[in-house]
């Protein structure tokens, strides 16, 4: 019985570390493409690429995004392996706790979406990070535009 | 750190009243609308009679001096003007000459006795007389007293003559905890108690932790923990100095705040936006305070725990709203302004500061909730935020970019001019009292 439960206990970890195709990226830098195939390589390329952009306090999604978030669905669709991290951020104006709610409602937008559009609510995940994480460093209105927005980083593929 | 709390304690223990009873004829109005200024004098410390103390006396006098330096509302007396000079026969009647003080301008004296001499370690009687009545205000011994203690003395013995002045001592009971930013989305709790002195930092973690808050009794910190990948409620212990990190459904963990019974409030996401949920003592939802489709973040509460203060976009642009929460009734406290955040509510509940969204950054106002009257209480320049009010309801902690980089900064409910708390290298965000003073509580 031990023998068996050694086995078991072997076998399971062996699972754990090898027996999933899914990668999983350092969240601090862009994954590494050198190993996937070409069309994995495009897909997250157009995944993240993308940013979709809000007004001042506000977290309606623009039309102008929709077509972009679509074509992010059916890759995703297509590659079910891939997840994806909706990052919400904020400009630097407003203040950091109502601004990581913002943030928030900002990632939730997209992702309502992209479920609406059919992917699978575990290829999704979300996170704000209110004003703590920008994209450009400055003030006035041509930095803040470029602040205000989501990011798409893929975690796993 | 303990043991500097349990001498601390033994202090408290060893302190006893002087056998005169105090006349609390003098008393100071710092609350009401027009607040006024009292001028004190320090007295030389004397270890006899005429015989100056030059050991601890002297470095406690300094300290004390430094603490009184901090309060808007008291003016120290210039030894220089003090004709005689402040080497007195004796530290009480009728050995001590309160003329000399009178012609001076104070209107207090504050003398140090040290009976048994200052060097190495030993005790000191503080008293504290109105010039003009030779009324004693206060009198106490402390006991025990070394080189190591005597900060914790002098703002032990200022938290007591404030509150025999004032009816409230808690701004010297008290230490802030800030966050400090050293990178994008990286930084550490420190701690600083509001004269400036003893600054440390108090985490050592991953990531950056915003919108930290006390508990009442000072032994927990909670605050926002954010990395790259997550929200979390982290929470700091001053038993044993860790932090434990708390994840939840949505990962989304904004403004956390203690009650008075130490359960914690605090933002999380129910799954179409944050609403206020209040967490049981073992960190899990029991129930939501505030909920809404509409963003609800800063919770913050009087001492009784019937009132909260908060900010929801429910009418559009962010706006600050106070909850009733025996009756449910909330009403909407900012009026003016289209972006106001960051409530955070007067212990005595009489008042809510908040910061306001202006053409020339955000600036704090403060809502009396008696008058219905709004207040300017910081003026810049750069950005003002974070305010945040002291056990006392008196003063008000927030940060500011004026001098560049961004700090910490006090002012009071009055305004007036903000004075900086030094806090190291670095920027320095969110301040929030504590009480960790021990002792008897103010009012």
């Amino acid at each position: 019985m031990k023998r068996f439960a050694l086995i078991a206990a072997l076998i399971m970890a062996l699972a754990a570390g090898f027996g999933c195709a899914k990668k999983t990226t350092d969240d601090a830098v862009a994954p590494d493409t050198s190993a996937m195939s070409p069309e994995m390589q495009a897909a997250i390329q157009q995944i993240t690429d993308e940013r979709v952009y809000f007004a001042f306090d506000k977290y309606a999604l623009a039309d102008e995004y929709k077509a972009s978030l679509k074509n992010k669905a059916e890759l995703m669709k297509r590659f079910s392996t891939i997840r994806v991290r909706i990052e919400g951020n904020c400009d630097a104006r407003g203040t950091q706790e109502y601004n990581l709610a913002l943030g928030e409602k900002r990632a939730r937008v997209v992702y309502e979406y992209l479920v609406q559009l059919g992917v699978n609510p575990s290829q999704l995940e979300m996170i704000s990070y209110g004003k703590e994480n920008p994209a450009v460093e400055g003030t006035g209105e041509a930095v803040w535009s470029k602040n205000r927005r989501d990011d798409f980083r893929v975690t796993a593929y | 750190m303990w043991s500097k709390y349990c001498l601390a304690h033994l202090i408290v223990c060893l302190c006893a009243l002087l056998a005169f009873p105090a006349h609390a004829a003098m008393r100071v109005d710092i609350y009401g609308p027009g607040q006024n200024t009292v001028s004190l004098a320090l007295a030389a410390p004397l270890k006899g009679p005429a015989a100056e103390a030059t050991g601890l006396g002297a470095e406690l006098n300094k300290l004390v001096q430094e603490n009184l330096n901090v309060l808007p509302f008291m003016k120290l007396t210039d030894p220089r003007a003090v004709l005689g000079g402040i080497v007195l026969e004796g530290a009480e009647p009728p050995k001590l000459d309160f003329n000399r003080f009178q012609i001076a301008g104070a209107d207090i004296v504050v003398t140090a006795l040290w009976p048994s001499g200052d060097s190495g370690s030993g005790v000191v009687q503080m008293r504290a007389f109105e010039t003009n009545t030779g009324n004693r205000l206060f009198g106490k011994e402390y006991a025990g007293v070394t080189k190591k203690l005597l900060p914790e003395v002098a703002d032990r013995f200022c938290a007591d003559l404030l509150e025999a002045l004032t009816g409230n001592g808690d701004f010297f009971r008290s230490t802030l905890v800030f966050s400090q930013k050293t990178g994008k989305m990286q930084g550490n709790l420190w701690i600083v108690k509001p004269t400036g002195r003893d600054l440390r930092k108090i985490t050592n973690i991953k990531g950056e932790p915003l919108s930290p808050a006390w508990s009442r009794d000072g032994r927990f910190i909670v605050f926002t923990h954010l990395d790259h990948k997550s929200h979390a409620l982290g929470v700091w212990d001053r038993a044993s100095g860790q932090v434990q990190r708390i994840r939840f459904p949505g990962n989304t963990v904004i403004g956390p705040s203690f009650m008075p019974d130490n359960r914690v409030a605090v933002s999380l996401s129910n799954g179409r936006t944050p609403d206020i949920y209040l967490l049981n003592h073992a960190f899990q939802k029991e129930r939501a305070l505030e909920s809404s489709p509409y963003i609800n973040v800063s919770p913050s509460f009087d001492s009784t725990g019937t009132k909260m203060a908060f900010t929801s976009n429910r009418l559009g642009g962010p706006q600050i709203f106070m909850k009733d929460l025996s009756s449910g009734a909330v009403s909407r406290v900012s009026k003016g302004g289209s972006y106001n955040t960051e409530a955070n509510i007067s212990p005595d509940g009489t008042l809510v500061v908040y910061s306001r969204m202006t053409d020339y950054g955000h600036r704090i106002f403060v809502q009396d909730m008696l008058t219905g009257e709004e207040r300017q209480v910081s003026f810049g320049p750069g950005s003002d935020e974070q305010p945040s009010f002291c056990a006392d309801s008196y003063f008000i902690a927030f940060a500011s970019t004026r001098g560049g980089g961004r700090s910490i900064y006090l002012t009071t409910r009055h305004g007036g001019e903000a004075r900086k708390v030094p806090t190291g290298v670095g920027n320095a965000s969110f301040p929030r009292w504590g009480l960790t003073g021990g002792g008897g509580k103010g009012k």
